[in-house]
């Protein structure tokens, strides 16, 4: 006998949907110090965008107010003119996140390589997260400075790489 | 051939659909009317519902908590206020039609004749003017309040769209943005929170700052002994929203009201005073608290919407002229400075 799918299968499937978003959500390193409650507060006001094959999501050298996180589909990073493949993400990756915290141009742009299911995060959700759930927002920017942090530390390893590199190079020369 | 008429019916379709709107926007602007009230109030009430959100009440428990909070001062307005103020304004009807008041009038039409030489011999009739734009005046008051059932409706539905608003405002927000277009939407979302940062500011600042006024108005008012201090000091908070103009205009009513009343020219020093100082005080210490980092208006420009609206409008759209204003200030600047940054970058 078929099950009854007007009733049974709605709810399993709405409560499903819920804890799938919140699993994404969780996954998300600025988002994992938080509780289940937080994360609950934080999906109220995450917008839910869908983009058809090849749509772009944003452009390079736009002004960029926030970061996306991808529940489903696959999101190409590129550069330049000849659109020059740098990242291929997927489910529960994240990007643009920079743009939370500094209202500036984006440095690449991002496009939909197959219909893709979107959370954005912008900068006036944070503020105003900020504002009405202080400690959750609290946790979230904690995180955001840990990853900016880090990746500083990065860029200046590689700095120090590149300038060692450059100062036996020009020793070389002499 | 076939393109041109194509292109042709589809003009006149959507003449033919935007003289509809029109038409039922201009049918429905009472509605629309009330509902532009009601969204202002909830707008300048929300900082205090997320204020209690963030105590850790819920929305609804937020919201049901300054909606009671406004009941009981309404109430406590309608019981303590509305009497006194009607009391005033019967008492100002009264001296007009008994002739108290025209007799006090033409004193002072005798008085200007006599120390301004330049009016001795122009017939001033300032009765027959004083007592058209008292008739101005509440026939506009009528049309403002409309009939009783529409009145009613008003009062039933403002508060409606208040409490709906204030406790659904951020989730119809996000499911109006959610209709936006992927191309437009990050930059509606930016261009919305910048509105609402100039904005917010600047119209909770200019109303309780109208209300600040107003309250010291009508204490200093009634200290002083001048008659129908409330209706003065209301005024008086009221005009206090259009610059320079307004805060005068308040003053000279009051000394008006004095001068008119047999007052002494002590008292009339003493309110003109009283007046000095409140805009001292709000000059110095309301205005910097409460009005700072929002949008700035030329007060010219304030002045010009604040007449276009009362051409068009009456006294309500007076009041909605600011804001108007404002709003359409804030989205020229923000979206010219978009325009700027998008086509830099490409």
């Amino acid at each position: 006998m078929k099950e009854d799918s007007l009733w049974t299968n709605i709810f399993r499937k709405q409560s499903s949907e819920e804890t799938d978003t919140l699993n994404v959500l969780k996954k998300i390193p600025l988002f994992q110090d938080l509780s289940r409650r937080e994360l609950r507060q934080l999906e109220r006001i995450l917008h839910q965008r869908t983009y058809k094959q090849n749509e772009v999501i944003f452009n390079e050298g736009q002004p960029g107010v926030g970061m996306y996180i991808i529940d489903s589909g696959e999101v190409h990073i590129t550069l330049g003119p000849e659109k020059k493949v740098l990242a291929v993400l997927t489910k529960g990756d994240f990007f643009g996140e920079m743009a939370l915290l500094l209202e500036a141009p984006r440095t690449a742009s991002a496009i939909a390589a197959k219909p893709t299911k979107l959370y954005g995060f912008f900068q006036p959700d944070l503020f105003s997260i900020l504002e009405t759930f202080p400690r959750t927002g609290n946790k979230i920017l904690l995180r955001l400075s840990q990853m900016i942090a880090e990746r500083l530390r990065h860029s200046n390893l590689e700095n120090q790489e590149l300038r060692k590199k450059l100062n036996s190079l020009t020793k070389r020369e002499h | 051939m076939d393109v041109t008429v194509n292109r042709f019916l589809k003009i006149l379709l959507a003449i033919l659909f935007l003289a509809a709107l029109i038409w039922v926007l201009i049918k429905l602007s009472n509605i629309i009317t009330i509902f532009i009230i009601g969204a202002l109030l909830a707008y300048i009430l929300d900082p205090i519902t997320s204020f209690l959100e963030y105590k850790g009440l819920t929305r609804m428990q937020a919201t049901s908590l300054v909606f009671l909070a406004l009941a009981l001062f309404l109430f406590l307005f309608i019981y303590f206020f509305v009497p006194l103020v009607i009391d005033q304004v019967k008492v100002i009807q009264h001296s007009f039609s008994s002739g108290q008041g025209t007799e006090a009038i033409r004193r002072m039409e005798r008085a200007l004749k006599e120390n301004i030489p330049l009016l001795k011999n122009a017939n001033l009739d300032i009765t027959t003017k004083i007592n058209e734009a008292i008739n101005h005046f509440s026939n506009s008051l009528f049309s403002l309040v409309g009939s009783l059932i529409s009145l009613i409706t008003t009062l039933v539905v403002i508060p409606f769209v208040v409490f709906f608003l204030l406790k659904d405002g951020r989730n119809i927000k996000k499911g109006l943005v959610s209709i936006i277009p992927n191309r437009y939407f990050e930059m509606t979302l930016n261009l919305l929170y910048k509105t609402d940062q100039q904005i917010g500011g600047y119209l909770r600042g200019q109303f309780f700052d109208a209300a600040i006024i107003g309250f010291l108005s009508i204490i200093a008012l009634w200290i002083l002994h001048v008659p129908y201090f409330l209706l003065i000091g209301t005024f008086a908070g009221l005009a206090n929203m259009v610059p320079f103009v307004g805060p005068l205009t308040g003053a000279i009513v009051a000394i008006l009201v004095v001068f008119l009343s047999n007052g002494t020219i002590n008292q009339m020093i003493m309110v003109a005073a009283a007046f000095g100082i409140i805009q001292l005080l709000d000059n110095v210490l309301v205005q910097p608290l409460v009005v700072a980092g929002s949008v700035q208006m030329h007060p010219l420009i304030v002045l010009f919407a604040v007449i276009i609206g009362g051409q068009f409008w009456g006294i309500m759209g007076m009041f909605l002229a600011v804001p108007a204003a404002a709003v359409i200030k804030v989205l020229v600047v923000e979206l010219y400075k978009m325009y700027l940054s998008f086509n830099t970058s490409s």
